[in-house]
Order: C-alpha cells, then structure tokens, then sequence
C-alpha cells in the first residue's frame, strides 16, 4: 500500500472539486432549511484527495471519540460510498440544531437517528447531485444509513469496492447557532471511478474555460 | 412465470401495507395504490395526473417536492421521517386517527429516470408505542428531574452538556440554549475536580462518594457544590449525568458552625477562666472567712484567757491590797527595829512587784481601771521621743512620721505610754539592738469591710500608730500566739510574755484594735488603732511628780470588804483625814442624805447591792455639787462606764495603790474639785 493515492487530482482539479462541493452544500441547505429549526451554515475549507489509511488517521484513532456517520451508496458512471462523518458528541448539536433544543435528552437520543439520517441525506444528496449534474451525469443514490464506530470501521464496510482505494476526503464546518462543528465528507471511490472522475473534472474545467495543466502524478 | 401470470401485479401493489405513489418525470401521479386511496381519502382516479401540492394542497409538504424533484432529476434517494417532519401529508388511518409515517423517495428508471416512487410507511403503531413511551418517561422525568433541587446535568462523553434541569439553569444563571452543546467543564473553577468525576464516572467503577466542586455563574459568583456522577447508556451512546447539590447554604451553616464552634470554645475558655477565677475567689472568700474566723477564735480565746486571768488577778490584787496596807503600818510599828525594818521592806516590794503583775494581767484582761484623757498622738509621741531613744539604745535609729492635723483620741495617758515603750523593747530585741524603728501615725477610716475581717473592730474613725522595725520578724504561728499572756520568745528570764498582752489589752480596752503584720526576716509592724475623739486636748498633769500631803476634809470611804476598808480608813486616818465608813452604795448614799457635811466620796467601783457606785457618785453630786469623787477599784468591768472607761471628770484609784499614791490622788480630786466650785 503507498502512501500515495493511486490517482492524484492537480490543484486546478482540486479547486474544482472544491466549487463542485460547495455549489452543493449550498443547495442542501435549502433542503436543510425545510427541516431545522435553527439554521445551519455550510462551508467547505478543504478538499483532498488520500489514502485509506490516511483517511483513517485523519479521523484520529482515539476509541474514546466515537464517530457517527450517515452513510449512503452510489451508482453509475462513478460509484462508491458517501460517508457524512461527525464526532458523535457533536453530532447531538446537529441532532439539537435539526429538531430543536426544547426536546428532552432522551427525545433527542430518539431522534437521533432520523435527523441525522434526514441531515445526512439532504447533504450528501446535494453533494452527489450537484457534481453529478454538472458533468452531466446521472447517478443512483441509495436512502441513508447510520453508522456508529470509528474511521477504519467506516472506511473498511463491506462489500468494499476494491482495494488501494482513494477517499476524497472533504472537510465541512457546520456553523449551528451554538459553534462549529467540524464534520467530514468522505467520497470512496475505486480506481475506475476516481480516473472517470478526474477526467470529468478536467472537461468540466475545459468547459468552464480553464485549461488542465499537465499533471506529474497523472500516471499513478 | 407461471406465478406472474396467475397474479396480478396491481393486485400486489394494491395490498402492500403501505402508500405507493408513482410520479413521471414531470412529478405528476401515474400510479396510487389502494392503500393510498384509503389514508388519504382520494380515489386513484381523482388523483391521476396532478402534482402531490395540488393533491394536497393547503397542506406544507416540506421538502418532499424538492425530494421528488431530485430524484428525478439527480437520481437520489430520500427519507423524510414522521420523526422530523410529523404528519406531512393529511393521512388518516382505516379507523379516521392521524396516521404518522416516514416517506423514502426513490428514483425509477433502469437508464434513464423516467420517474420516481413514493414510498409511505405507515409507522403510527411505533410512534404512539415511542409517544407512550416518551411521555411515561418525561412524567417520571419530570417528577424526579425537572422539579429537583439540585441541578441535573448530563454530559455525553465528550464532556458536553446535553441536558441540564430547571435548577441547573437557575444555579448557573445561563439560559438552558446557553449551556446545552457546551463544554460542562467551562461552568467549574474546580476543573480537574470536575473532569474527575464525570470521567471517572464514565470510565469506572461507580462512586457513591461526592466530590466538592467550585462552579461559576453567569454573574460571576462561585457557587460550591457536591458531584456524584452516574452512567447511562442510550441507543448507542453514553452519558453521565451528575447530580450538583447546593451546598453554599451547608458551607455557610459549616462556616457559621465552625463560627460559633469557636465562639462556644472562646465562651467555654471564658467560662473555665470564670471558674478558675472563681475556684480562686472562693479560695479568697475562704481565706477571708478562714482569717475572719480565726480572729474570731483569737479574740475568744483572748477573752476566755482575759475573763481566767481578770477574775485572778483581781481577787489577788484584793489580798495585796490588805497586805500592803498592812506591812505599811507593821512598818511605821516596827521603827527603830532596823533588821525588822528592812524585812517589812523587802515584803512591801514584792507587794509592789506582785501588785504590777497583777496590774498587767488585768490591762491584758481588759479589766484594768483606765483614767483615759483626750490626747493629740503626735504631740504625744514626741513628748515621749527622748524616752523611746532610751528605751531602743544607741544602735537603733527611731524615726518618726506622724502626719500633721492627727485626729485626737481618747485614752488613758500612762497605758499608751506603757504600751509604746513596750512595742518598742520588743522592736528593740527583735532587731538584736541594731536597725531602724519607725513611728507612724496617721488618721484612718476602717469601713465595714475591715471590720468584717477583724470581728472586735467597729467601723468608724481612728488614729493608728504603726511601729515599725526591720528585725527578724515572726513566723505566722508566733504572730497568732503573740498576745497571749506569758507567752514569749525572748530567752528565759528576758521576758515576761506579758508586754503585748497588755498592749493588746490597754488598746481593745479603749475601743480600738490592734494586728501585727511581719515577715520572717523583714520585720513587724505593729498597727494600733485608737478612737477619734472629738473632744479637745486635755492638758495632762502628772501627779505622781506632786508632793504627798494629808488634809483635814471628811471623807466617806464606801467598801463592801470589811478588811480593805479597815485599811483605807487607817490609812486616810493616818494621813490626817477625818473618815466615814459604808459598806455599800445604799448605806454611803443614805450618810449623804444624812446632811452631813462631805467634801470627798471614796467608792469602790464593785460592790454588792442593788445601788451601783456610779449612781450613787450621780446622786451625791446632785446632792452635793462640790463633792469630789474618787473611785477605787480592782478592775472596772464597765462598771464605772462603758466600754470600762470613766467619764472624763471621774477620777479613780487604781488597785493596789500605795499610801503615797492614795495621798497624791485625794488631794488631786479635792484640788479639782475645789476648782469647779469656783464661781
């Protein structure tokens, strides 16, 4: 296993990926906004593209920081598994942001799962529709689920879809009334879908008008 | 298949227990199964062809268009759950309830999306069993956790506040939106102690011991409060919740406790130093008691002493009266016998010896004939400056400090003078003849509380003379003996043991009060009180220094004993007086009322009868304005006038007396006399 993704994406591509991601996060707001009761602010600082193992360090190792994810697979010219991450103790104030904090504690640990199923949905499907969109793609996503464990649990379901993955690893700051809270999307892709996906990256770059410059690491 | 065939697929989709809806591309409904016409109360036929807002319209389906839209458009998926979005479509159930369910919206289409299914679950049996359920916990929630006292706090295991009760809210003073999502560990001053006990409630074994924590509020104030920490698990998490008790009110109390601990100790120091104080109070009050009761002893023991020695003493002076008298005449019978002569001598001697002993064991019994004057002390003293140098020798230095304007007293001359010489041989001999005697006389007042200490005294106005020495001293025990008659510490011989005797006789006699103050090895001071007089200074006369004359005047000789009386007429017979005799006050007053003409009564003081001498001296005197009085007598006994003193214009002749003394003393008394009848 290297310690280099298999695919690399130039920076232009990255800033690219970047404007996709956002351009949709900002669609799953308005989604969002149907649903919470308080508003949420989405922003994508950051967008790159690692390893499994590097992927699962960037979550942190730490048994006593149980994550939470919302989990939702994808179909067609690009497949894989969208993964909306949280640290679970912050995953309460989306839970809280989403249905209100005039709900008891246990109303909430109810909720929980739904609203962050619903959250996750709304997000991910707008990350996935919007990038998918705007290659002019179609893809089939699946209805959410929720995963409780920790980064290698998350970045090792089965059926994985093939080994030396890449994860795009996307980093979102959910602004809720109460702070931040730091979130991760993470996209899974095989090898296939992330070639497709920089290809698609570079001619909606040539399309919108910039010009791929020759990438070093395009061999991978 | 033959199964698909023989079954119609309408059919199935028409019996699923659940709401199916088929939009086309463009969102409008091409297929709505039975089970929809049933919730929602519109026939297939009616629905076909029109968009779920027109369906329903007036009723806010959210985010389902926009689902629809997106799965169509986009080929995603979405759940819309009764949980989040409660009775999103207007649906009943078959018995006309609110029917809850969650909505998934999916794509349909093998390449292309040619539409999109919407799936309606019915979850009303879950959600009223989860409403049940929520609203028994929230009735047992809110009993025991909203409406507690102490603030409920529950933290996930991040550390972050995810519930906090009513009390939780007003303890910290934050608005519960303040708190919840936060860090719990912000609120406490006392953080590890805080991080402690959640923690360890997460992580380890159960503790049911508290822990102290510091808080802040809102304001700004600490507030001191009690943690114990439990963990609870929920769906697939963990929580602690942690139970703060308010314990400022039991802190104050602690403080206020620990306050009037220390003030209870302080009172009982207080009260122990009270009771110390008082132990030696009492001691002192004992002492005081224990001192007042043994100069109560004193002055019985003196009394019974003086009462034994007085009544001896006088019967005896008595008999040396008679044999005096007597050896004086067997003297002037015998003259011209020299050998005869010499021992009649050496006889009337130790008359005269005995009759001094006898005088000083009634001065000490207090019974001794006093002739009190008024004095000044001061003048007297000095007069006396000269024969007090003699009396103490070369190698003492008397030193005088009389304070001027001295009160006068009344005494009897001769007893102060006898009493100070005394004081001073015995200041004398306890300073070995070398050191410093120092007279003070000074005008006092002893109140009520001295003379509760010295039972004999009366409170009142008095001279005192305190003699000072810087001698050995005495020890308490010689102190307590030191007036007792005979009682001495000066080698045989030395002493009589009756000087202090007489002084403490003379000086309670006259009405005052007498105490010794010494240390061994220091010195004594002997302190004598004298009544204040307010009568004015006599001037005194000392007869003794008077020639011895006869006369011819009549007196009349009043004597209960035949025998002394049988004396005293030889002897006023003899010294050229004409005499009468009676036996007693009655018989003496009768020869007066007898008109006979009497220029001298001589009484007796003691005599039997039921007429007593000084009434019989008042009565002659009314009879006979000029008559000179003179009492004799053993002792006085209040007999003469109270407190054994005689009024200051009655003269009396002390027992045993010579011939001379008596000669000196008669013609004195007629002297006075004959001086009042002076117009």
């Amino acid at each position: 296993m290297s310690d280099q993704p298999a695919v690399m994406l130039t920076e232009l591509e990255l800033d690219a990926l970047t404007e996709l991601v956002n351009l949709g996060v900002g669609n799953a707001a308005v989604g969002l906004r149907e649903m919470v009761k308080e508003e949420v602010l989405l922003s994508v600082p950051n967008v790159a593209i690692v390893t499994r193992e590097q992927a699962i360090a960037n979550l942190g190792r730490d048994p006593a920081k149980r994550l939470v994810a919302v989990h939702q697979n994808f179909d067609g010219d690009i497949r894989g598994r969208a993964l909306l991450i949280f640290p679970e103790a912050q995953s309460m104030e989306l839970v809280r942001a989403v249905v209100g904090s005039d709900l008891s504690l246990e109303d909430l640990i109810e909720l929980e799962q739904e609203a962050l199923a619903e959250t996750g949905n709304v997000l991910l499907n707008s990350c996935l529709s919007t990038i998918a969109n705007s290659f002019g793609r179609t893809l089939r996503i699946s209805l959410p689920e929720v995963v409780h464990g920790d980064g290698s649990e998350f970045f090792n379901l089965t059926p994985w879809p093939q080994i030396d993955d890449s994860v795009l690893f996307i980093y979102i700051n959910f602004a809720v009334r109460r702070g931040n809270i730091q979130g991760y999307l993470a996209m899974l892709l095989d090898l296939p879908s992330l070639v497709t996906l920089k290809e698609l990256l570079a001619s909606y770059i040539a399309r919108m008008g910039g010009t791929t410059p020759p990438a070093p690491s395009d061999a991978g | 298949m033959p199964a698909s065939d023989a079954i119609d697929f309408r059919a199935v989709v028409d019996a699923i227990d659940g709401g199916v809806v088929v939009v086309d591309a463009a969102g409008r409904v091409v297929g709505w199964n039975r089970w929809m016409e049933v919730a929602s109360g519109q026939a297939e036929p009616e629905v076909l062809g029109r968009t779920l807002e027109e369906i329903f319209a007036g009723a806010s389906l959210k985010r389902l268009p926009q689902a629809i839209r997106a799965a169509l458009s986009s080929g995603s998926s979405a759940i819309i759950t009764h949980a989040i979005s409660p009775e999103l479509l207007p649906l009943q159930t078959r018995s006309g309830r609110p029917l809850s369910h969650d909505i998934t919206v999916s794509p349909v289409g093998a390449t292309r999306i040619s539409g999109c299914l919407v799936f309606i679950a019915d979850v009303t049996m879950a959600a009223k069993r989860e409403r049940f359920l929520r609203s028994r916990q929230n009735a047992r929630y809110d009993a025991v956790v909203a409406r507690a006292a102490d603030v409920i706090l529950t933290v996930d295991e991040g550390g972050i506040i995810q519930f906090i009760n009513a009390a939780g809210v007003s303890q910290f003073g934050y608005p519960e939106a303040e708190l919840l999502g936060h860090a719990a560990a912000v609120l406490f001053e006392t953080r590890d102690a805080w991080t402690t006990t959640w923690r360890g409630a997460l992580e380890g074994p159960p503790s049911s011991q508290p822990t102290e924590v510091i808080a802040h509020r809102k304001d700004g104030s600490a507030t001191y409060l009690e943690a114990s920490a439990s963990r609870w698990s929920g769906g697939t998490r963990t929580f602690v919740t942690v139970i703060l008790r308010d314990i400022n009110q039991r802190r104050a109390t602690d403080a206020a406790l620990r306050i009037s601990e220390a003030e209870a100790r302080s009172a009982a120091t207080a009260l122990t130093e009270l009771n110390q104080t008082l132990e030696e109070r009492v001691q002192q009050r004992t002492a005081q008691l224990m001192k007042a009761e043994a100069a109560l002893r004193q002055s019985q023991k003196m009394e019974a002493i003086g009462n034994l020695t007085g009544g001896i003493a006088h019967d005896f002076n008595n008999l040396l009266h008679i044999i005096g008298a007597n050896l004086h005449m067997l003297k002037r019978d015998v003259a011209g016998n020299e050998p005869a002569q010499q021992r009649v001598q050496k006889a009337l001697d130790s008359v005269m010896r005995s009759a001094k002993l006898s005088s000083q064991l009634l001065a000490f019994a207090r019974r001794q004939p006093l002739d009190p004057r008024v004095i000044n002390v001061e003048s007297f003293i000095r007069d006396m400056d000269d024969m007090l140098q003699k009396a103490v020798g070369d190698g003492v230095t008397v030193e005088l400090n009389l304070d001027p304007g001295l009160w006068n007293t009344l005494v009897d001359p001769g007893n102060v003078e006898n009493a100070l010489i005394n004081l001073a041989i015995n200041a004398r001999d306890a300073m070995d003849g070398r050191g410093c005697l120092t007279i003070e006389a000074a005008n006092v007042t002893l109140d009520a509380a001295y003379a509760h200490a010295y039972p004999e005294v009366t409170p009142g106005q008095y001279v005192s003379i305190a003699l000072t020495d810087t001698g050995t001293g005495m020890t308490p025990a010689v102190v307590q003996q030191a007036f007792d008659p005979f009682f001495t510490t000066k080698p045989d011989g030395r002493g009589t043991g009756l000087g202090l005797s007489m002084v403490y006789g003379f000086v309670n006699q006259s009405g005052g009060h007498i105490k010794i103050e010494s240390e061994v090895g220091r010195g004594t001071t002997i302190q004598i009180y004298l009544p204040r007089s307010l009568q004015s200074e006599e001037e005194l006369i000392d007869i003794d220094e008077t020639p011895v004359t006869g006369g011819t005047e009549m007196v009349l000789v009043a004597e209960d004993d035949e025998t002394v009386r049988d004396t005293v007429v030889a002897m006023f017979n003899d010294l050229g007086y004409r005499v009468l005799k009676a036996k007693d006050a009655q018989s003496a007053l009768t020869i007066i009322e007898s008109g006979m003409p009497i220029d001298l009564l001589f009484t007796d003081v003691v005599m039997p009868g039921p007429l007593q001498s000084t009434e019989l001296a008042r009565k002659a005197r009314e009879r006979m304005p000029h008559l000179a009085v003179l009492f004799t007598s053993g002792y006085s006994q209040n007999a003469i006038a109270p407190g054994g003193r005689l009024d200051a214009d009655v003269e009396l002749l002390s027992k045993p007396y010579s011939r001379d003394a008596l000669a000196r003393k008669v013609r004195h008394v007629l002297a006075g006399a004959a001086e009042r009848s002076r117009p």
